[in-house]
């Protein structure tokens, strides 16, 4: 009955006083009841509180963190000009103070020092160029500049193509040992008038993939001296025809034409194998040697088809 | 809405610490300059008479080429857009044919820091190319996940000259992405929230109004095993299952491809700052 009475509220607080056989413990149900209510009521209103208070203390903490953050961005942006200036200042002091000190001692650790410096700063240049940087020189004595582009194909370094550039008035290329079907022209006019170091990217994109399809050709006669025949290929390595001898009694010969479309890349962007035997270029085999093609540089893809004796 | 507070929080906590660290950085470099022995010597050797000439002679010249190859090496960092902080070399073997050497190198492109470590082979024979030998990559951050399957890659294939392209580009992509959702996190600070950090991939905006209701945009950028570098933005719209059912017209469902084709017109900032406008006045 009580449960009853709380679980109703006001409303079905007079029906169970009129069905009540004594009137005062309907009365006293019904009392206790709003009591049960109203302790539900206040809890749940401290319970508001507690959440509210939470949610203040959090925004506050997120308000103290951001103004924290932007008080460090500021000391970071004011100690980078200050440590400018700060080098400026104690030069000129050290200046002024070298007059006085000069002793033969000093000398002698100076140029160990400045030796040590030197060799530093040799080896950060030399690695600059073995990671591949384009390596600048000043040419005609400042009136122009000079930038060589390495290029590699996996672990081997190979050639180093450079570009000579004029300074005067417009920059414009003067000479440079880039092959000629690769478009410099047409890369120098996309980019380099805004933005040099575009115009090398995109430009060392084209000779690293260049040399990459050369540089497999070339692995694929090393490696398969006989047995897969390099059929046709041409300047730019932009095609490739390959003749291997299918393992099996028949020794059936394929022909696989790599289509390298885009000349960024090293990968062909087409791959078409014919057989003598028509059934076998159907088969889910040929489609998986096609998909390996497409996604393996063209020597690896070969050795791992050896390694699994399709072709011989 | 406690949760929003929380990657808040998380998210500064995280960028003062990067702050703090640069802080430090920063005055370290200042001690460094000014009580490292080397600066020094280089502003007092310049206009000191020397008591010998001959000493005085090599001193300045050394001085001399120094400063021409510092001049060279800030060059080179520009053009290469890749710090080396650090660089040692040992020799491992030397002999008529060829010689080894090992280079361990550290620096940082963008905000990316990199180590690695390779030897290489120079060949005596003018006709045999160098080749790399080994090669071990190091990439810190959270950026890794997104490029550790080309790292592998080029560690077995030895490709030193492609990982350093692809990372350049990799780290400037990263770099972009960094800045655009740091500053839509300043713009709008209580729609936008960035729960696993401004380096992260994630970007969660939530309508003001009404909880629960969510979008977030996934910009990934993909390094390809053959080291193409390509961003890719997505937008996930997060709704309760009440909210779906009202939406007659389909405009969450249809919001991915919309957003999508606000990219191709006007680009990301734009598609994302209208997209925020448009949650932010619902």
């Amino acid at each position: 009955m009580l449960g009853e009475l709380g679980m109703r509220g006001d409303g079905g607080g007079c029906g169970g006083l009129v069905n009540a056989p004594c009137p005062f413990s309907g009365v006293l149900a019904h009392l206790s009841a709003l009591e049960t209510e109203s302790v539900r009521l206040v809890e749940l209103q401290r319970e508001a509180w507690r959440q509210q208070a939470t949610r203040e203390e959090l925004c506050a903490t997120v308000e103290r963190l951001r103004a924290q953050r932007d008080q460090l961005r500021a000391k970071v942006l004011s100690a980078t000009s200050l440590q400018q200036v700060m080098t400026e200042v104690d030069q000129e002091n050290e200046e002024k103070r070298s007059e006085e000190e000069k002793s033969a001692g000093d000398s002698q650790l100076h140029m160990s020092l400045l030796t040590a410096r030197l060799s530093h700063v040799k080896n950060l240049l030399r690695a600059h160029h073995l990671i591949g940087g384009y390596d600048i020189t000043e040419t005609r004595r400042g009136k122009g500049v000079c930038f060589s582009i390495a290029t590699a194909f996996e672990d081997r370094t190979l050639e180093t193509y450079n570009v000579e550039m004029d300074l005067a008035r417009t920059m414009r290329i003067c000479r440079h040992n880039i092959p000629p079907f690769i478009p410099l022209e047409r890369l120098a006019q996309e980019n380099f008038q805004s933005d040099i170091m575009a115009f090398l990217d995109s430009l060392s994109m084209h000779l690293n993939a260049y040399v990459g399809r050369r540089q497999q050709v070339r692995l694929i006669q090393e490696l398969f001296h006989g047995s897969v025949k390099v059929l046709e290929s041409n300047a730019l390595c932009s095609i490739l025809v390959l003749r291997c001898r299918q393992v099996g009694e028949k020794k059936a010969a394929a022909l696989c034409t790599l289509e390298y479309g885009d000349p960024t890349r090293c990968l062909p962007t087409r791959v078409t194998i014919d057989s003598e035997e028509k059934t076998l270029t159907d088969s889910p085999q040929w489609n998986e040697i096609q998909a390996l093609f497409l996604e393996t540089p063209a020597h690896q893809a070969l050795l791992a088809i050896r390694r699994e004796e399709r072709i011989a | 809405m406690e949760r929003m507070y929380e990657a808040d929080i998380k998210s500064l906590q995280e960028e003062i610490g990067a702050l703090q660290h640069q802080l430090e950085n920063n005055e370290n470099m200042v001690t460094v300059s000014h009580e490292g022995p080397m600066e020094v010597v280089l502003s007092s050797l310049r206009g000191k008479p020397g008591t010998e000439f001959g000493k005085k002679d090599m001193v300045e010249n050394l001085v001399l080429e120094l400063e021409r190859l510092e001049g060279h090496l800030s060059q080179q960092e520009r053009i290469n857009r890749i710090v080396l902080t650090d660089c040692r070399v040992k020799t491992l073997e030397r002999n008529k044919s060829k010689f080894v050497q090992q280079h361990r190198l550290s620096g940082y492109c963008c905000h990316l820091a990199f180590q690695v470590e390779f030897e290489l082979t120079e060949f005596q024979d003018p006709t045999a190319s160098n080749s790399v030998t080994s090669l071990n990559v190091v990439v810190d951050g959270p950026e890794l996940r997104e490029i550790s399957t080309f790292v592998s890659r080029v560690e077995d294939d030895k490709s030193l000259l492609l990982f350093f392209r692809t990372f350049r580009e990799f780290s400037e992509r990263c770099e972009h992405r960094n800045r655009t959702f740091m500053y839509f996190k300043d713009k709008y600070p209580n729609v936008v929230c960035l729960p696993e950090g401004c380096r992260a991939d994630a970007m969660t905006i939530r309508s003001p109004k009404l909880p629960g209701c969510t979008m977030n945009v996934v910009w990934s950028i993909d390094v390809s095993k053959e080291g193409l570098v390509t961003p890719r933005l997505e937008l996930l719209a997060k709704m309760p299952e009440q909210a779906l059912s009202l939406d007659r017209k389909n405009v969450i469902k249809n919001a991915p491809d919309f957003f999508q084709s606000l990219l191709r017109v006007v680009g990301v900032e734009a598609s994302i700052d209208s997209l925020i406008k448009a949650v932010s006045m619902e």
